[in-house]
């Protein structure tokens, strides 16, 4: 049995629905988090992911449904498993990055010595050593966000919340925050991360979930999901493979681009069928690839209304 | 079992992280610049006065000199002084002499005609009105000479000059307590001024820790600071942490004041010479107390809803003035205390809720038996509404405090109030 599958799911929401005033926020909303993987949170703006990160938390209560943290239900008993970056986030402005440190710490049940030496560690090697007692106010952009994400990860949490953790982020900054989500993800920590960058979702995350208008759309594994949107194409570079349409049975169309030649399959035709064909044919294949949309492209398809990658 | 144990831990996480919200607002307070000078302005001014008055004051515990006074005698009845004033006859010519050297501020005139013509001139110097001090002056010289006239009218109808002196002073009043031993009304009437003291600190300090409070909560929302302290601590403890954190420094401040003045009341006491061996009821004093943490705690919840709600610092401040003016409400209207303490007036003032610390504070400071139906209803009525206020405040505060920037409606503000758990 592995640490991942020792205890309960560091998160489980189950059917939970929030209206705000007149607006469903999040509906009927339903998905896991496990140990030491990266959920990438993805939807438009007003989708309803801060909402739902807030219930986790339970910042917010939902009106329906159940959301189970570490399999109690959220709040006191858990709060202090839990780093939270929110989107919107500062610091105080009068008070010294160490002081504000040690005090998150000892919200999340550090006492205050421990708070103190864990903060200035962290401190000193994100290279804020010189800068530890110097006020808020005082720092630059850069080092506030520093300090920010060392308040997220001070405690060394069983599951992390971030919201929109790149935002605003300079590309140093950037690859800092990268490190620290595949480290605390490698230690067996879970990492719950909205982004609008598909780029950092496809590199950093294990699997999706994808909401519009407060209801799941896609949720599965990046592969699994990126297959779902396949349009039934094939990739191929090499030498001497034929790209004029109908020189193969299983393909109806070819289109060359950039020394790789696209073949969309005839009905009925796998892509083993081509690969066949191709090797009959004594071209020589140097890549054979289904032709997977981005995960930008499956953003815009899905949320524009084309839900058929949900594959838990 | 499990679920009394999992309460257990609850309800000792929910005191941990108060105490820690606690302890953190409290330092961060005290320690600011603004707070160490707001509380030593305080006794430095008292210090500064009392040094003032000591350079430049007259001891009052002197007793003042009987007033002097220069009459002209026109008439045909010889002049009696009475016991201790000083008076002297002089001729006209001679008063207006010094009149005019201003060696006199003022003479009077007894008519040739009196008794039968009563009025008598006083003639004071011309080309000047007069001033408070003309008047102070004249308002002792006027009772000593009626009583002189008195005394001379008896005396030439023949009349025994201590029956006469009778006449004049009737009676002399000396206090006593039941065994005889001399004792002082003014020390005695002077027995409200710790529950009066009382009234004035808790009115002070609502408004000085609703400025931390508020202070507190805007700043957090200001800085986006109070979403990482939420995902940490939850609506209540964090609330209750501010409120319990930031009225100790506020009663920090007070404390240093009721100091000073402890200390300096034995310099006081020299010049005010009615709170020399004072004596406070331990019940009033403890009656007062009860109603302080009350009327604190209600104060405390809705000023830190008031700062939750609102959407910032300017705004705070307004809506917390409109609450703050309840507690004042009872000192506008301490005449009615003084006049009828059963009035309607001051029995609404004590049951309503928001008036009732203020309201009872005085009422106890007048009354010489507490009245304890009104206590009662009072402190229900207190009691219940704190507790309310707390539910509710917390309610408001999960519900609006995310809220940056924005003013939430009331009919949200309501929702949150009733919306379950």
């Amino acid at each position: 049995m592995t640490a991942q599958e020792a205890g309960p799911h560091p998160v489980v929401v189950e059917g939970v629905s929030k209206r705000f005033g007149r607006v469903d926020v999040v509906c009927d909303l339903s998905f896991e988090v496990q140990a030491g993987e990266v959920l990438g949170f993805l939807g438009p703006n007003g989708a309803g992911k801060t909402t739902t990160m807030r219930m986790i938390l339970d910042i917010i209560r939902p009106d329906s449904g159940r959301i189970a943290v570490f399999g109690g239900a959220p709040g006191l008993a858990q709060q202090h498993r839990v780093g939270y970056l929110p989107e919107e986030r500062g610091l105080y402005r009068d008070v010294s990055a160490v002081d504000t440190l040690t005090y998150f710490g000892s919200l999340k049940g550090m006492s205050g010595g421990d708070a103190r030496r864990q903060a200035e560690a962290l401190l000193r090697e994100l290279g804020l050593g010189d800068s530890m007692a110097k006020r808020a106010g005082e720092l630059s952009r850069g080092m506030h966000q520093k300090v920010q994400v060392i308040a997220t990860v001070l405690h060394r949490p069983q599951l992390l919340i971030l919201d929109e953790p790149f935002q605003g982020l300079d590309p140093v900054n950037a690859q800092m925050l990268r490190d620290l989500v595949l480290g605390q993800r490698d230690r067996g920590a879970a990492v719950v991360m909205s982004t609008h960058d598909m780029n950092e979702a496809q590199t950093l995350c294990d699997r999706l979930l994808l909401i519009d208008h407060g209801r799941r759309v896609l949720y599965g594994s990046v592969t699994d999901i990126r297959r779902g949107f396949a349009s039934g194409a094939v990739e191929v570079e090499g030498e001497g493979i034929p790209s004029s349409p109908g020189a193969l049975r299983s393909a109806d169309d070819a289109i060359a681009s950039n020394g790789r030649i696209r073949f969309v399959l005839r009905d009925g035709a796998s892509p083993s069928d081509l690969f066949r064909e191709l090797a009959a044919s004594g071209a020589q294949v140097t890549r054979f690839e289904e032709a997977a949309p981005t995960l930008n492209e499956i953003f815009i398809r899905a949320v524009a209304g084309e839900p058929r990658g949900d594959t838990a | 079992m499990t679920r009394r144990v999992a309460v257990g831990q609850q309800r000792r996480s929910f005191l941990r992280l108060m105490a820690v919200v606690a302890r953190r607002d409290y330092l961060r307070t005290v320690r600011r610049r603004g707070f160490v000078f707001g509380t030593a302005l305080l006794p430095a001014a008292m210090g500064g006065l009392l040094l003032l008055s000591s350079l430049f004051g007259s001891p009052p515990a002197v007793p003042a000199p009987a007033a002097a006074l220069t009459v002209v005698n026109e008439s045909a009845i010889p002049l009696q002084p009475a016991t201790g004033a000083q008076l002297r006859e002089v001729d006209r010519a001679t008063a207006d002499s010094e009149l005019a050297r201003g060696a006199l501020g003022e003479f009077y005139i007894v008519p040739a005609g009196y008794p039968a013509a009563p009025e008598i001139q006083r003639v004071a110097a011309s080309g000047r009105s007069p001033a408070i001090e003309d008047f102070q002056r004249w308002s002792g010289q006027e009772p000593v000479l009626a009583a002189t006239l008195r005394l001379s009218l008896l005396a030439d109808a023949g009349v025994r000059p201590d029956v006469a002196e009778r006449v004049a002073r009737p009676i002399s009043v000396r206090d006593v307590s039941v065994d005889g031993a001399p004792s002082d009304p003014v020390v005695g009437g002077f027995g409200f001024i710790v529950p009066y003291a009382f009234t004035f600190l808790f009115v002070m300090s609502i408004f000085i820790t609703s400025g931390y409070l508020l202070q507190s909560v805007t700043e957090e929302k200001e800085n986006r600071v109070v979403e990482i302290v939420l995902s940490s601590v939850p609506p209540q403890p964090l609330m209750f942490g501010k409120i319990v954190g930031l009225g100790a420094a506020g009663l920090t401040q007070v404390a240093v004041w009721v100091a000073t003045a402890l200390i300096a009341l034995p310099l006081a006491v020299e010049r005010l010479p009615m709170i020399d061996g004072l004596e406070i009821s331990p019940l009033v004093v403890g009656l007062a107390l009860v109603f302080f943490v009350l009327g604190y705690l209600a104060y405390g919840a809705i000023f830190a809803a008031v700062g939750a709600i609102a959407p910032g610092t300017r705004e705070a401040q307004q809506y917390s003035g409109f609450f703050g003016f309840f507690a004042v409400v009872p000192l506008l209207f301490a005449g009615a205390f003084f006049a009828d303490p059963g009035s309607a007036l001051v029995t609404v003032l004590a049951v309503v809720p928001l008036t009732a610390p203020a309201a009872m504070l005085q009422l106890l400071a007048l009354s010489a038996e507490p009245p304890w139906l009104l206590v009662a209803a009072s402190l229900l009525s207190l009691g219940a509404f704190a507790a309310l206020a707390a539910l509710a405040a917390s309610r408001i505060f999960r519900a609006t405090l995310l809220l940056y920037g924005a003013r939430p409606s009331l009919r949200g503000i309501l929702g949150a109030i009733t919306a379950r758990g």
